[in-house]
């Protein structure tokens, strides 16, 4: 057990089917694995329209461990790879965490 | 009131429950403070941990099937087969987690196939005392209410 680890979890909503995408990214980037977890997005379909967008309600949940320090690399690269701007329109954020467990 | 908790009216000015703010922030303290404990486990050890985590007297847990990242030639390399896990969600109290995630630490390294992670995210606040009461196991407040 671990406290006050140094570690961030970084959780990425991104359209289903591309969490192979994101992870190749996050790789890259430093991490070593993920975890995805099957979701539905709800958008309201007034924004949709006022914002000109298409909401793909079937979503996957990919949640990455990784150490404070390529926390922000891990992240631009999930940006760059399916930001809302991309096919994949990702929402990213990352949570510090208090202790780990089952990291060595 | 439960645990001398204050309760504080909300910016509409109305107060559909009451406010509990965790150690930690400013205003009123609630006693005990929680936190979201997240573990990644094998699909087939799901029921085992989460029967070990409820030990520690939680109360609200639940499970979500999920898949690994792992590619199919490590999989292949390490001669496993598949990728599936669960992500157990539970909400623990704080003074129990020292105890828990050595346990949960103590099984990661013993069970077979029970290898997993786990993370804790702490709350910072929660509306409604009796919803805080039955997340922190209070039974005493409870009783002492009827």
């Amino acid at each position: 057990m671990n406290e006050n680890s140094g570690y961030e979890m970084i959780f990425c909503i991104i359209n289903s089917g591309f969490s192979e995408t994101v992870m190749d990214a996050a790789r890259e980037a430093g991490a070593r694995g993920g975890t995805v977890i099957r979701a539905r997005g709800t958008a309201s379909k007034e924004a949709e329209e006022t914002f000109g967008i298409t909401i793909h309600p079937d979503k996957e949940v990919l949640m990455i461990l990784v150490p404070k320090d390529i926390k922000d690399a891990v992240l631009e690269a999930v940006y760059k790879s399916a930001g809302m701007s991309t096919a994949g329109q990702g929402i990213a954020f990352s949570m510090a965490v208090n202790r780990t467990v089952g990291l060595q | 009131m439960p645990f001398g908790l204050k309760s504080k009216k909300n910016k509409t000015g109305n107060a559909p429950g009451k406010q509990v703010q965790l150690p930690g922030k400013t205003g009123s303290e609630a006693p005990l403070a929680l936190e979201l404990l997240i573990t990644i486990v094998e699909k087939s050890k799901a029921e085992f941990y989460m029967d070990i985590i409820q030990s520690y007297e939680v109360n609200f847990q639940f499970a979500a099937p999920a898949q690994g990242t792992a590619k199919a030639e490590l999989l292949d390399y390490l001669g496993l087969t598949d990728t599936d896990k669960a992500v157990i969600f539970s909400v623990v109290r704080a003074d129990k987690l020292d105890e828990l995630t050595y346990t949960l630490e103590t099984k990661f390294r013993t069970v077979r196939n029970g290898k997993g992670v786990a993370v804790t995210v702490p709350f910072t606040s929660m509306i409604g005392t009796s919803v805080y009461a039955f997340l922190c196991n209070a039974v005493s407040s409870v009783k002492g209410e009827k």
